[in-house]
Order: C-alpha cells, then sequence, then structure tokens
C-alpha cells in the first residue's frame, strides 16, 4: 500500500481543513508534538472554560495525515469536558478517518498528543508561548542563551582543511557549503555578507535565536541565511578536508551529521 | 469528493518516474509478438528470424550509444543491469580486492545493492557531494586504496539532475586497474552519451527512458571487462544473462534510439526551454523558493528537463496530494511519501537540513511535455504553497521587522 493511499475522509479534510489557526487569551492552552526534522509540527490550541473544550483550533507543517488527523480531532472533542477529551485516543483519530494506512499511523497520527499535551499544559498553567517554547522530549542539557565556549574535539585537526577563524577572502569561499557559528554581530553579519558568495550559508547557535543585536537579527531574517537554533557542534568528519560536522540538537537530544565545506569560527 | 481529472487533462511533470511508450516505438514492437515470434537460441528457420532480429537491435542500441553489438547485454532492466554489474564484476574480481566506492547521490537500487556487498564481505566507501550534488574526482580518488577494484557513479542524478563529471573520471581512473560503473538511466536521451569517447568499463541503462517498453534495460561492458552472471540458466547473452530474450521489447530499445538519435538536439533545447521558464517563474512568483542542485547558469551541469525545489515551511507529500487535485502529477523527496520515510539522502549530503529537504518538490519534463504545462503548472502552485504555508506553524513570513 503506498503511503498516501488515503481514505475519501482524509483526503477530504486534507482538502477542507477545519479550524485551522491559533486562539489568543486568558483561557487559551496549547499542545505541541512532533519536530520538523521529522516532517511533523503540530500546535493545538484550546479555549477552555467550564472545564470544557469551548473553542479549538490548529497549525501543522506536515504530510496529508498530519493535516487530516489535525482536523478531525479538533471536529472530535470541541465541546467535550477535558476529562472525556482525554479518553480521545490515535486510534480514535484513525478511526474518525476511516483508517490511515499502516505505515502513517505511528509516525503522521499525532493529533491526539498534542491535545493531551495542551490539556496537561492548561492544567499545569503553561501558557502558550512558554508551551510553544518548550521542547516536548524534556531535554537534560541547558540552553544558554549566551555564546557558549565551542568545544569541539577535533577543531585543530582541520585548521586550513576547511575551519577558518578569519576569513580576508570571502570569493574563496565561493560554493561551498559554509556553517559559521554564532559568535555574535560580527560572525552573524559575516554569515549575510557570505551569501553573495554561494548559496548555503548556516548560522548555527547553541540558543534558541542567534546571539545578535536587533538591527542584525532583522537583516539575518531577510536573508538567504538558514538559522540552525539549538545546534552544539560536537566533531569534524572528512578524510583529509571537513566534510561533515556531527551536531548535538539541544531540544531533541539527537545527534545528527551535516554536510559542510566549510567553517568559521571567528575568533 | 473532489473531481478526478481524466489522464489526459493531467499536466505530466513525474517523466523521471516513468515515460510513455512513444507509439512508433509500439509499432516496431508489433511484429515481434505473433510474426517473428521465435526463439534466438533455436536452429530451424523461425528462431533464425528472430536471431537476425536480435542481432540488429543489438547493433541499434549500440550505435546510439557509441558502443560495440558484442558490448549490449540485454537485462529486464536498469535495476537488473546494475545488479549485474555491480555484483557480478566484485564477485568475477574478488582476488583483486574488496573494496568499492559508490557516491551519496546515487539512485536507491545502487545503495542497496552496496549493502548487499557489505553483508558479503566487501567493504563500501560513499564518495561525498558538493552543495549542487556533484562528486569531486579529488575527494574520490583520495578513497582509492590497494584494495579497490570498482568505482560506481550514476551519470547523472535521477532525483536533483546533477550530471556528474564522468569523462573527467573515468580518465582519472584508466590505466589504474579500477573498473568504473555508470548508472546512465537518469541522463540517457538528455545528454550526449558515447562510449567510444569516455573510458566507462560498465553503464546500465533503460529501454523506457529512452521512450521505450518497461522492464527492459541493457548493460553495456566493455570488451575486456569480466563480470560473472548473476542470474544463471540457459546462457544467452554471452553466458551473462540467461533466459529467452524479450525479442519485442529488445525491438522496441531499439526503435527508440533509432529515434532518440534523430530527434534529440531539437528535443532537449525545448525541454530545456520549458524547465527555464518554470524555474524562472517559481522563483520570481513564489516568495522562499530555492532550487535544489545545480545552477541554470554557469557552470551548470543540470539535466535539461529537471526542476527540484524546496519551499520553506511546507512538507513536501502535502504539495504532492494538492497538486494531484490540481491535475499535476510531480515527485517529492520528502519521508512521508518514502516507504522507509527517510528524507532524500541525496538531499541530506548535498547540505540540507531534514526539514528542508522533507519541503522538496521535483519537476521532469519530456517528449510529450506541453508548452503551456508551466502555465498551467503556475495557475496552481503558488495557491497549494500558499495554503500549505496558512496551516504551517513553521512558515513566517519574511518581512522587516
Amino acid at each position: 500500500m503506498k503511503s498516501t493511499q488515503y481514505s475519501e475522509k482524509t483526503l477530504e479534510h486534507f482538502r477542507n481543513p477545519r479550524n485551522v489557526g491559533t486562539l489568543e487569551g486568558p483561557n487559551v492552552a496549547v499542545g505541541r508534538v512532533g519536530n520538523p526534522v521529522c516532517g511533523d509540527l503540530m500546535d493545538i490550541y484550546i479555549d477552555v472554560e467550564d472545564d470544557r473544550i469551548k473553542d479549538i483550533k490548529f497549525q501543522t507543517f506536515g504530510c496529508g495525515s498530519a493535516v487530516a488527523t489535525s482536523s478531525m480531532i479538533t471536529e472530535l472533542v470541541v465541546g467535550m469536558q477535558l476529562d472525556e477529551a482525554l479518553k480521545v485516543g490515535r486510534g480514535d483519530v484513525a478511526d474518525a478517518l476511516d483508517g490511515l494506512p499502516p505505515i502513517k499511523m505511528h509516525c503522521s497520527n499525532l493529533a491526539a498528543d498534542a491535545l493531551h499535551e495542551a490539556i496537561k499544559n492548561w492544567r499545569a498553567g503553561i501558557k502558550p508561548a512558554e508551551a510553544i517554547a518548550t521542547p516536548v522530549e524534556k531535554s537534560c542539557h541547558p540552553r544558554p542563551a549566551e555564546v557558549v565556549e565551542v568545544e569541539i574535539a577535533n577543531l585543530d585537526d582541520y585548521k586550513s582543511k576547511g575551519v577558518y577563524t578569519r576569513v580576508d577572502d570571502q570569493t574563496a569561499l565561493a560554493g561551498q557549503r559554509v556553517v559559521v557559528l554564532d559568535t555574535g554581530d560580527r560572525a552573524a553579519q559575516l554569515a549575510i555578507d557570505l551569501t553573495d558568495h554561494t548559496g548555503r550559508v548556516v548560522l548555527m547557535t547553541t540558543g534558541k535565536e542567534p546571539s545578535v543585536s536587533s538591527a542584525v537579527r532583522s537583516a539575518l531574517r531577510l536573508s538567504d541565511v538558514k538559522l540552525l537554533t539549538e545546534a552544539q557542534p560536537l566533531e569534524l568528519k572528512g578524510e583529509g578536508e571537513l566534510e561533515r560536522i556531527r551536531v548535538h540538537a539541544l531540544n531533541e537530544d539527537e545527534e545528527y551529521e551535516l554536510t559542510a565545506d566549510a567553517l568559521v569560527v571567528l575568533e | 469528493m473532489a473531481p478526478v481529472k481524466p489522464a489526459d487533462e493531467i499536466v505530466y511533470a513525474d517523466y523521471q518516474s516513468s515515460k510513455p511508450v512513444d507509439p512508433r516505438v509500439v509499432e516496431a514492437m508489433l511484429p515481434y509478438f505473433g510474426g517473428t515470434f521465435g526463439n534466438a537460441a533455436s536452429l530451424h528457420a523461425v528462431g533464425d528470424d528472430a536471431t537476425a532480429a536480435l542481432e540488429d537491435a543489438r547493433a541499434a542500441v549500440a550505435r546510439f550509444f557509441g558502443a560495440q553489438p558484442q558490448e549490449i547485454v540485454f537485462t529486464s532492466g536498469a535495476t537488473e543491469a546494475n545488479n549485474l554489474a555491480i555484483i557480478g564484476y566484485a564477485q568475477r574480481n574478488r582476488r583483486k580486492g574488496d573494496h568499492v566506492i559508490i557516491t551519496e547521490a546515487e539512485h536507491i537500487s545502487v545503495l542497496n545493492i552496496a549493502k548487499y556487498l557489505e553483508k558479503n564481505g566487501f567493504r563500501v566507501t560513499h564518495a561525498p557531494i558538493d552543495l549542487y550534488g556533484r562528486v569531486s574526482p579529488k575527494k574520490l580518488r583520495a578513497r582509492i586504496t590497494d584494495e579497490t577494484i570498482l568505482v560506481s557513479v550514476g551519470w547523472a542524478s535521477n532525483e536533483i539532475g546533477t550530471v556528474q563529471p564522468i569523462a573527467e573520471i573515468a580518465e582519472m581512473l584508466a590505466g589504474t586497474g579500477v573498473a568504473l560503473h555508470t548508472d546512465a538511466v537518469a541522463a540517457e536521451g538528455l545528454v550526449p552519451i558515447d562510449m567510444s569517447a569516455v573510458p566507462v568499463s560498465l553503464m546500465s541503462l533503460s529501454a523506457n527512458d529512452i521512450y521505450g517498453p518497461r522492464g527492459l534495460g541493457a548493460l553495456y561492458v566493455r570488451k575486456g571487462v569480466q563480470v560473472a552472471p548473476v542470474l544463471l540458466g540457459g546462457g544467452q547473452e554471452r553466458g551473462l544473462r540467461s533466459g529467452t530474450e524479450d525479442l519485442a521489447s529488445i525491438a522496441g530499445m531499439a526503435a527508440a534510439a533509432g529515434i532518440m538519435a534523430a530527434e534529440m538536439p531539437a528535443e532537449v533545447a525545448r525541454i530545456t526551454a520549458i524547465r527555464n521558464r518554470l524555474v524562472e517563474r517559481v522563483l520570481a512568483e513564489i516568495p522562499d523558493a530555492h532550487l535544489n542542485g545545480a545552477t541554470l547558469k554557469p557552470p551548470g551541469g543540470r539535466l535539461p528537463n529537471n526542476a527540484h525545489f524546496r519551499f520553506d515551511g511546507v512538507e513536501g507529500e502535502a504539495m504532492v496530494l494538492s497538486l494531484r487535485d490540481e491535475g499535476v502529477a510531480v515527485a517529492t523527496g520528502s519521508a512521508c511519501s518514502s516507504k522507509t520515510l527517510e528524507p532524500s539522502h541525496t538531499l541530506i549530503s548535498c547540505g540540507l537540513l531534514h526539514e528542508e529537504a522533507h519541503g522538496s518538490l521535483e519537476f521532469t519534463f519530456g517528449r510529450f511535455s506541453k508548452d503551456d504545462d508551466v502555465d498551467r503548472i503556475m495557475a496552481v502552485l503558488p495557491g497549494v504553497i500558499a495554503r500549505l504555508r496558512a496551516l504551517s506553524p513553521l512558515y513566517k513570513v519574511k518581512t522587516p521587522a
């Protein structure tokens, strides 16, 4: 069975999703689940009155199933008592959609989890802004807002083999995949300037936002620099020259490898 | 229920996945179902007719690729050709070494064959690709050891359309004793392929990719290159591929090669113009859209039919589903549409983050693409992207603060 062989009801919810959007107000809570790295991210907002879901909205980045399950759960639980809504599980959502392709049952059926998270956050008094900022999987690692000292085990092994502590000639990086470590305004400005020479510049920061002034932050937002937040470089890899950076995703507590030709760590 | 478009109203922009068989090819195949139906191995006159037809077809296919007829081995498709080339060569030449190099831009069939070799005692190294998906000959060379017997580099990426420097790699390997295999399926009919000019040892081909029938392919085996068969039986195809030859399909591949030889220059120019117009319009009319793979401007190095995009904040399967409703057939490298739920390994190796690879969309054009296909795509694509972005918590419009 193809992963996209959805029931007509699933397709209908994907085409015309109900209750898209966000909610605001004193009685609003939100639950966020998923991870854009895996291709799914879901926010479910609930407005609670007398322990009942008065209103519900969602925003979802994901495949057809991710969108349809989000839409379906908002229909299933609107008006419900919170305790009752907590009993609505993944299976109920899939059933209400006349089933999901087997491969999607686990990966893209997170709407019930997001709803439960929202109810939990409401009961714990966690405000939406905080809930969206806090990762679902609790990380045991600190996420400092300030610049941390870069400690890459084998940084020196790749000096002049892809690692730069200064960039005098930006044209030398033409066409390369450049990762600039966030060490403040100067690094961010360099990242922006480098986009004139190459199509791929990543600004990597351990924080949730780069540690830059508000002027540079706006310039970054308008630039082609790709921001990679909550990422800690651990180790450099490559045969003779830098080819990959092993990265710790602080918000997921997972490790992955990012392909890169150059790493700029300004002195 | 959304209306389902009839097939002839669909804008088909997924030539990389499958191509229609050219009606002239179908015509050329018909005599081999009833009239010339013999087994080329039979000794009677009916068999002789089949033998003559088979060898004519072999010569026609060889001619198109600048090869000698005896260097063409017909197979059931390019997947089988890849198996025969890589497993067959590695096993036959094992005493010379146990090391094989492939690249990070290979088709899944090559990747899985390489995994099979690893399970059977070979060592496999992956050569990296650059931002544009191009293999660096220098980095490839750095991975060659005394134990290396085979390097496999696809002529072009089936996914992002990057054309590899095959001639340069072949020249580099010539005389070293290391064989070069290339899976040329994505490139055939789109860029010139001439075995008399490029010293490749083994090359996998598919009939459908030059608008011939599905279920037929060929392996080019350069004279003197030793390969062990992987399919055993009656010893057809010089013992390299047993099984009675599928004469109708083979005649179809020969006809397809003949048509392609005559029409390729004009066809490629037309397809390139369609593709270029799509790229220009998408990048100009859809915010936060990016072209993956090689640039259209020099140095270039991109298949003429390929446009591979990513759109910030949108997931690929959702785009494909929405475009399906709008009557546009395209592909994506998103995990959510794959069997493994892993995003495209090629995009990740190009340096993209997982969330970016999930937002990819691949358009490939071909012989029957129409000049107004781009207008029809652009009549719906911006709306699809905008609708999905409106649903997405990830997409934030870039506006000055």
